[in-house]
């Protein structure tokens, strides 16, 4: 008997037909007001539009050049023993050395040894306490921001982005997700917010199935194809409340961009000096297409990494898996470093926490929100920095502890908005878009 | 076959491993604190001594000179040293070679004649030694050579038990990937294989199992690996599993499974001299079993649950004792638990001294 809590395989199926009946998915979520429906309000600002999807709310808060994420969740909790917060020859410090980074007096574990390289465009802050130990709970939590709780839920923070910045002039989705696995529309992520700022998911960075335009079909054919849609979209819309068609009509256009960007998804036509700098392992060729969905414009891209959760062989785990987060993510770094693009990108790589100190029988060290570290660069942080403390061993946070919230009123003013006081209009109900009693961590500011 | 506890030592931090000297009088313990804890045999008891310091890391491997009282230690760090284990006070190295490999040293082999020591760490590398000084004789990777075939990217060749051959011109070497492979020593000629691929699997981005442990009769007819064979990465799950290869032909002879997914690794193996395998396994925090085994028996001799996660078991030279690296229970958790005083405090190891019967 199948467990009801199972997923199915066909609700991971993937096709262009199942991608565009998301439409009907969105418009019936929509239709049924789920979670504050598809309110596009957001007040606090005052500028005006740039655009359909950029609020002008928060317009004039956007510096002039387009502020980009890209967000790399390692899933299940990277030790922050055995990357960012190496404490070699200590009691709970584990079997590797520390190494010198481009920053000196800066040290990470030897098992980055790349990263350590590019120290000098990080930003690291190693005093992240969280409150939740559990991965069912963790992963929402930490991605949703943590937000007092007020009744609704909060979009996890590329939905947030996709909201607050929108897709750019290029018209592709604001908010894609790059994992391995299966994907799909994950209109789950926008809480609130309404389907529409849900994540286009590619499973292992593919396009949906047949999404692609065929070579036989011809522009002018695909022109009238697609104005024979719309005018049907138009009938249907003028029955409907607007924000009910604006969600189907999103799934569309979504898909119409991206029939056009095949090059985003041929990995075959990558620079293979590319594919060996970022490892032809799957994390690699992940944030190497991440790199792409930026460089074509996208405003949020999440790359996810699975297999974190080292509670038995940690130390083994963590060679092979840290080796294989170091490669791709010193070479986003340097290449985004390289094109400028660092400027208006934030680069966060975190997971839901961090491992405890305490090596358990099986050689693995389990959940531990207490004192855990994460990585950034770019859009407004600092250089080459360090933020925050832990004690000599490694157990609590010894300078001021930072917590999600923090995290996410400092993402917010990277991106150029006022966290403390734009805030989303959930049907007339404001909601800050962050933990009220948290602040942007000033410190890790340029 | 009955074993009965006799002692239960206790290390805190844990240890790595335990080994038996040759002379039978010491027991010493390579730690997560960077010493070698030593315990010496009185009428009755063992009673602990100053231990080896000097290591970085982890101690990672024990190994003894045949004669002489020499213990060379190796650690998580890269270093290499030879220490007198039986000084009456805090042993001085009597050599040591602060970087033999790049980081994590895993495992030490002394050559029959006792001249020279071979040693195999993270940096793909296997080196050996002159026993006297600890001068390099010999530096060569798994990867070197036409015929090396590399599977699933960055740690190919991570060798991480080695043996020197009964005649001490070739090495076994097994790594990672489940990879064995003869090496003649002089001209660094490939020999014969064993394969042991079923102890790797990689899943997701993790390189999972491979060879953990290896052990060879006294006569070399039976070379024995052990592992697991892996379910998934992450936490790990996996059926420990030992393989026994007739050693002179390479054909797998016997492939013996130790319980159930959560028991994880064979995370050691020794032959006892009266030719059966004596085995700990170590799994999900709580699981870990001692087993006696005979090679082509369809049940073991002797198991016990009574020890949560043993991390190693050593011969004793009269073959009638063994110790086994357990680890304290409730040795998990994830959160903050502390003690009753508010304290946060390291696992242990209990180091348990067993008797087999005549």
């Amino acid at each position: 008997m199948t467990s009801p809590q199972l997923c199915r395989p066909w609700e991971h199926a993937w096709s262009r037909r199942r991608f565009l009946g998301t439409a009907a998915a969105a418009t019936a979520a929509a239709t049924a007001g789920l979670s504050g429906g598809l309110s596009d309000g957001l007040s606090g600002g005052g500028a005006a539009g740039l655009g359909p999807w950029l609020n002008p709310a928060i317009a004039g808060q956007v510096e002039q050049k387009r502020k980009q994420v890209v967000f790399i969740w390692l899933d299940g909790g990277m030790s922050q023993l055995e990357s960012w917060d190496p404490k070699p020859g200590t009691l709970f410090g584990g079997p590797f050395r520390a190494i010198p980074t481009s920053v000196p007096g800066v040290h990470v574990s030897e098992l980055l040894p790349k990263s350590a390289r590019q120290m000098h465009h990080l930003a690291v802050v190693r005093s992240i306490c969280t409150k939740d130990n559990s991965h069912s709970a963790g992963v929402a939590r930490i991605q949703r921001g943590d937000p007092k709780n007020r009744g609704v839920t909060y979009p996890y923070f590329g939905s947030a982005v996709a909201k607050l910045l929108g897709p750019g002039p290029n018209n592709l989705p604001p908010y894609v997700w790059i994992k391995p696995g299966s994907g799909g529309f994950i209109h789950q992520d926008a809480g609130f917010l309404g389907p529409k700022f849900g994540a286009l998911a590619f499973g292992d960075g593919k396009p949906p199935e047949n999404m692609l335009r065929p070579e036989s079909l011809t522009d002018a054919d695909d022109d009238e194809r697609n104005a024979l849609r719309a005018a049907a979209n138009r009938r249907y819309a003028n029955r409907r409340r607007p924000t009910v068609n604006d969600a189907s009509s999103y799934v569309y256009d979504t898909a119409r961009t991206l029939m056009k960007r095949q090059d985003l998804f041929d990995t075959s036509k990558f620079d293979p000096k590319d594919v060996e700098r970022y490892g032809t392992h799957e994390l690699g060729r992940h944030m190497l297409q991440a790199r792409k969905m930026l460089e074509a414009g996208v405003t949020f891209v999440k790359v996810n990494s699975y297999g974190w959760d080292t509670h038995g062989d940690n130390f083994n785990g963590h060679l092979s898996l840290a080796c294989r987060f170091d490669q791709p993510f010193a070479a986003l770094i340097e290449d985004l470093a390289a094109r400028e693009m660092l400027d208006h990108t934030l680069v966060i790589a975190m997971s839901e926490f961090g491992r405890t100190p305490r090596i358990n029988g099986h050689v693995g060290r389990d959940h531990w929100p207490e004192a855990w570290s994460v990585a950034m660069a770019g859009c407004g942080l600092k250089r080459g920095a360090v933020i925050g403390e832990t004690n000599d061993v490694g157990t609590w946070v010894k300078s001021p502890e930072f917590d999600i919230g923090h995290l996410f009123h400092t993402w917010f003013r990277c991106l150029g908005i006022d966290s403390k006081k734009v805030e989303y209009d959930n049907r007339g109900q404001p909601l800050p878009l962050a933990h009220d009693d948290c602040q942007v961590i000033q410190d890790v500011l340029a | 076959m009955e074993l009965a506890q006799l002692k239960s030592l206790e290390a805190d931090p844990q240890l790595v491993l335990a080994r038996f000297s040759p002379c039978g009088k010491w027991l010493l313990g390579a730690s997560y604190d960077a010493r070698v804890r030593r315990w010496e045999a009185t009428a009755d008891d063992w009673a602990e001594k100053p231990s080896i310091d000097g290591h970085g890391g982890w101690v990672t491997a024990l190994a003894f000179a045949a004669a002489g009282e020499r213990l060379y230690s190796g650690d998580s760090w890269g270093q290499l040293r030879c220490s007198n284990y039986a000084a009456a006070e805090k042993p001085a190295p009597l050599w040591s070679v602060p970087a033999a490999h790049d980081g994590w040293l895993r495992e030490i082999a002394v050559s029959p004649d006792g001249a020279r020591i071979a040693t195999c760490g993270i940096d793909k590398r296997i080196r050996v030694w002159a026993a006297a000084d600890g001068a390099k004789q010999l530096d060569f990777a798994l990867g070197d050579g036409p015929a090396f075939v590399p599977r699933n990217g960055s740690l190919d060749g991570d060798a991480a038990c080695l043996r020197f051959t009964a005649d001490g011109k070739s090495l076994i070497v097994a790594d990672l990937k489940g990879q064995i492979e003869l090496w003649e020593l002089d001209g660094l000629k490939r020999g014969r294989k064993f394969d042991a691929g079923v102890l790797f699997k990689y899943d997701r981005l993790q390189d999972v199992g491979g060879v953990r442990c290896l052990a060879v009769d006294a006569g070399f007819q039976w070379l024995a690996v052990g592992g697991t064979i892996p379910k998934n990465g992450g936490s790990v799950t996996g059926v420990p599993t030992a393989l026994v290869f007739d050693f002179a032909t390479g054909e797998l002879k016997h492939t013996l499974s130790f319980g159930q997914t959560t028991d994880c690794y064979v995370s050691d193996l020794a032959f006892h001299p009266r030719g059966f395998l004596v085995a700990t396994t170590c799994g999900t925090p709580g699981s870990g079993q001692l087993i006696v085994h005979k090679p082509g028996d369809k049940e073991p001799l002797f198991s016990t649950k009574k020890m949560a996660n043993c991390q190693s078991v050593a011969l004793h030279p009269d073959g009638e004792r063994l110790a086994v690296v357990a680890t304290n229970s409730g040795s998990n958790g994830n959160g903050r638990p502390l003690t009753k005083d508010g304290a946060y405090v390291t696992n242990r190891s209990p180091v348990v001294i067993w008797k087999l019967p005549a």
